[in-house]
């Protein structure tokens, strides 16, 4: 083992390297954009692994908290003239606070109901912020007013500096996973994930650890949407709220493999290149094929690989070292 | 000695169905005490309602002297009464090791002190060599052995086990009960359900038994196989003429 | 004012008994297949699509074009529940929720590829046409609907209290074990269950096209209408699918008519919410105990 974690660290040391001189290499912008979408998805994919992929809480709703993240920093901005980097901080309480009620109803329920009705806080929050126009421009949006190079106020005329923020992000993502797996909580997530009832008998109470888990899960997420917003300088419900950002993390966690620490990295990865290919080929004419192709590579993990890529990754390593080391027999 | 568990009373009903008629009985500290009946007697409700699981309709359940009616599962467990159930729950995914970790992070959140204490664990139920096995793989008599260690882990002063038993061949069992005799001689206050008989002779000396809900008869084994009631209770399964030729 | 109040209700209870073959096509799967199907709306929207070409090809009605798109459909479910189902039962929630997840986001996209977003509606005789009773406004295609669905919704109930499938039915979303015994097959039992709650997803379909448009995202609509019906009938109640469902239309048509027109959903929402915040362990799907 000890062997293997030095050679973890090397290759550590060699992805990091590489991400960071990246954005000086590739200078086309379509790329760059391209390399941001992976980093920002494997992001939302991590904070959702957190909750979805570790505790099995399968959410269909984190475009609520993206959406909170982005409408509570834009707010400041543009109502106060607060720095995004505060309201980035600030949207990620608003998120964190908003899954207790959230989490107050929707951990009531199981399995698929659980599901359903963090689609339904999801969809609520939208129509509210379509609804209430006084309150937050309403269906039109707004467009965040563009100070050119600002980097105080999170704006930046290259978008290589949107490239480290969100390689920044998605470290903390990796690090808070990571301790997590090692520490309690993490392991009390993944036995409520295995059998809540099992879990509960050896001292775990399952309600609390699940709050405690979809705080951490809503504030990452939250970032994100002050992130993206920033990013693309508008903002409005349909895009702050929008249920494919709910399916995109839980879909790149599944394909790479939910309750691992780089699945939703891989799973991006994946899923992100593929489609950039597609559109390099087909071009934006024809809607849906994206989503299409999304969902023919979901359905065959489930059929043919229900524990992602990262379960495949250590069943073939697992296979190999048995081969290699015959295990010592049972005393 | 003093009282482990006190139980007063005890009712539940499901629907029409009365699955626990009003059960007293008291459990002393270090003894071993089995709770018997035929299938649907209500022995695992019994369990779930003295371990948080149901709620009682009435009665109480008293604790080492404290009321715990009311106390949610995990509770009840971090007060010290550990359970196992009669359809082993591992975390499939999970290694052995893993598993009763998390048991262990009850009374100790840093996880070099749990692995310490989980290991202690697993080598008192003999699973040191699966440490590394991921739980799902393990055999069903291994599971229940996982499941004993990860309560133990939670450093119980009551341990309830469910039919820990049930479909182990006769060298398990004897395996099984050399197992529970161990933990009663650590000081555990242990609370059995079982089938067989010749299990039960070997390691409690108070029996309780339920039928229908409850309680037909209470005493030393000698006591209980000799009882009209349970020879009733148990005619027509041949079950009768079990205790008899078990214990010898 | 009462006028507005009564006109609301019947809007609302006209095409709740569309949401009601929706949601008993949920439950029945729920109930029998222990599965929550994710993409019932796109069967719908399907069955919409089966009746537009055939209205816009052949010029046959949408009423009549039921004939076509529950048989279609009929055979779908099968299909579905023997390749794709039949694989992930028994395994733990994730594939059994994203399977049909994935199904629908398949459906709906490639809908859109195929059909492109733009809305598809077909006009008939009666598509304008409308009763008036006293100062009420009952439009005839909706009304035909409604009918329509109670009649479907009756027989499906007469059938899976009258004959041995139905009663087999019935068994196993009761207890699995005692659908074993029984004797009786799983795998085709599952399979008529599919098939059937496919076939009343494909009949809204047909049902909604005179007066309701086709386009690829229509579904969700009707799936979310039906999820939450379930939620408030109790899972696996065919009753209580069908009440919640009259109920939840007119819900959505009081919001409508009394918050604004975009409020119907939010309304639906709310309901939900505040029925999980008030019913807690009662529904199916919440905690035993």
């Amino acid at each position: 083992m000890p062997n293997v974690g030095g050679w973890r660290f090397v290759v550590l040391g060699v992805v990091i390297a590489v991400m960071l001189v990246l954005p000086l290499v590739v200078k086309s912008s379509f790329a760059v954009d391209i390399l941001i979408r992976v980093l920002l998805f494997s992001f939302i994919g991590s904070a959702w692994n957190l909750m979805g992929g570790y505790a099995k809480q399968l959410s269909l709703g984190h475009a609520a908290f993206f959406g909170l993240g982005a409408y509570t920093s834009t707010l400041l901005q543009i109502d106060f003239g607060i720095s995004p980097w505060i309201g980035m901080v600030a949207g990620g309480f608003v998120a964190l606070l908003a899954s207790l009620p959230i989490g107050w109803l929707c951990f009531r329920l199981r399995g698929p109901y659980f599901t359903i009705a963090t689609i339904a806080t999801a969809q609520v929050l939208m129509l509210i912020f379509l609804k209430f126009r006084d309150f937050a421009w309403g269906a039109e949006g707004t467009t965040i007013p563009n100070l050119g190079h600002a980097p105080l106020m999170m704006q930046f005329e290259t978008k290589a500096p949107y490239y480290y923020i969100v390689l920044g992000l998605l470290t903390i993502a990796l690090l808070i996973t990571a301790r997590i797996e090692r520490s309690r909580i993490g392991y009390y997530c993944v036995a409520i994930g295995e059998d809540e009832d099992a879990a509960e008998a050896i001292g775990v109470d399952a309600p609390s650890v699940k709050r405690q888990i979809y705080m951490i899960s809503a504030f990452l997420t939250a970032l994100a949407g002050t992130f993206y917003t920033q990013y693309i300088y508008f903002i409005d419900p349909q895009t702050a709220f929008n249920f494919n950002i709910s399916i995109e993390a839980a879909l790149v966690s599944i394909v790479g493999g939910v309750g691992t620490l780089w699945g939703p990295v891989i799973g991006t990865v994946l899923l992100e290149t593929t489609s950039a290919l597609l559109q390099s080929w087909l071009g934006n004419s024809i809607g849906g094929v994206q989503l299409t192709v999304y969902a023919v590579i979901l359905m065959a993990v489930i059929l043919w690989r229900p524990t992602g890529i990262m379960g495949y990754l250590a069943e073939v390593y697992a296979r190999r070292r048995s081969k290699s080391l015959s295990l010592p027999a049972k005393a | 000695m003093a009282d482990a568990l006190v139980i007063k009373n005890l009712n539940k009903r499901f629907g029409g169905l009365h699955a626990v008629q009003d059960v007293s009985f008291t459990v002393r500290e270090n003894e071993t005490l089995a709770l018997i009946g035929p299938n649907g007697a209500g022995k695992t409700t019994a369990f779930n309602l003295i371990t948080g699981f149901y709620r009682p309709d009435t009665g109480s359940v008293s604790a080492f002297g404290r009321e715990i009616v009311g106390l949610r599962p995990h509770d009840v467990c971090a007060f010290g009464l550990a359970r196992t159930f009669q359809v082993a729950k591992p975390f499939g995914g999970m290694t052995v090791l893993a598993n009763v970790m998390t048991g262990a992070f009850l009374r100790d959140r840093r996880p070099d002190a749990a692995r310490e204490k989980a290991r202690e664990a697993i080598d008192f139920v003999g699973l040191s060599a699966r440490e590394n096995a991921a739980a799902r793989d393990l055999t069903s008599i291994d599971q229940r052995r996982l499941e004993m260690a990860r309560a133990l882990a939670t450093q119980p002063r009551l341990l309830l086990l469910d039919e820990v038993m049930a479909g182990l061949n006769p060298a398990e069992i004897d395996q099984a009960v050399a197992l529970v005799g161990k933990l009663s001689s650590r000081g555990l206050t242990i609370v059995i359900v079982e089938h067989l008989m010749r299990a039960i002779m070997a390691v409690a000396k108070h029996i309780i038994v339920l039928d229908h809900g409850q309680k037909i008869a209470e005493g030393s084994p000698k006591d209980v196989v000799e009882n009209p009631e349970v020879i009733r209770a148990y005619l027509g399964s041949g079950y009768v003429h079990a205790p008899a030729g078990g214990t010898s | 004012m009462l006028e507005i109040l009564a006109q609301a209700v019947i809007n609302g209870l006209l095409i709740g008994g569309i949401y009601a073959l929706v949601s008993i096509g949920v439950t029945l799967i729920f109930g029998v297949v222990k599965i929550v199907n994710f993409a019932q709306g796109e069967f719908v929207m399907i069955g919409m699509y089966i009746s537009f070409f055939l209205a816009t090809q052949f010029g046959i009605d949408p009423i009549v074009s039921l004939a076509v798109s529950m048989p279609v459909l009929f055979v779908i479910g099968v299909l579905i529940q023997h390749f794709l189902i039949r694989r992930v039962l028994g395994l733990n929630d994730l594939p059994q929720i994203f399977l049909t997840f994935a199904l629908s986001l398949l459906i709906v996209n490639l809908s859109l590829m195929l059909f492109t977003a733009n809305y598809r509606t077909v006009h008939t005789w009666y598509s304008d046409e409308a009763f008036r009773v006293g100062g009420l406004y009952i439009p005839v295609a909706k009304l035909v609907a409604f009918v329509l669905a109670m009649i479907l919704s009756g027989a499906l109930w007469i059938f899976l209290h009258t004959t041995d499938l139905g009663k087999a039915m019935r068994a196993a979303s009761q207890n699995r074990d005692v659908a074993q015994l029984m004797g009786i097959n799983p795998n085709r039992v599952f399979a008529v269950a599919l098939g059937i709650a496919l076939a009343l997803a494909g009949a809204a379909g047909s049902l909604l096209m005179p007066f309701y448009p086709a386009y690829p995202l229509v579904g969700q609509v009707f799936v979310l209408m039906a999820f939450v019906a379930v939620v408030l009938g109790t899972l696996g109640n065919v009753i209580g699918a069908l009440i919640a469902s009259l109920l939840m239309g007119v819900a959505e048509s009081l919001g409508i008519q009394f918050i604004g027109a975009d409020s119907g959903l939010i309304v639906v929402f709310m309901l939900l919410l505040i029925t999980l915040a008030l019913r807690p362990s009662g529904l199916a799907g919440g905690r035993r105990r």
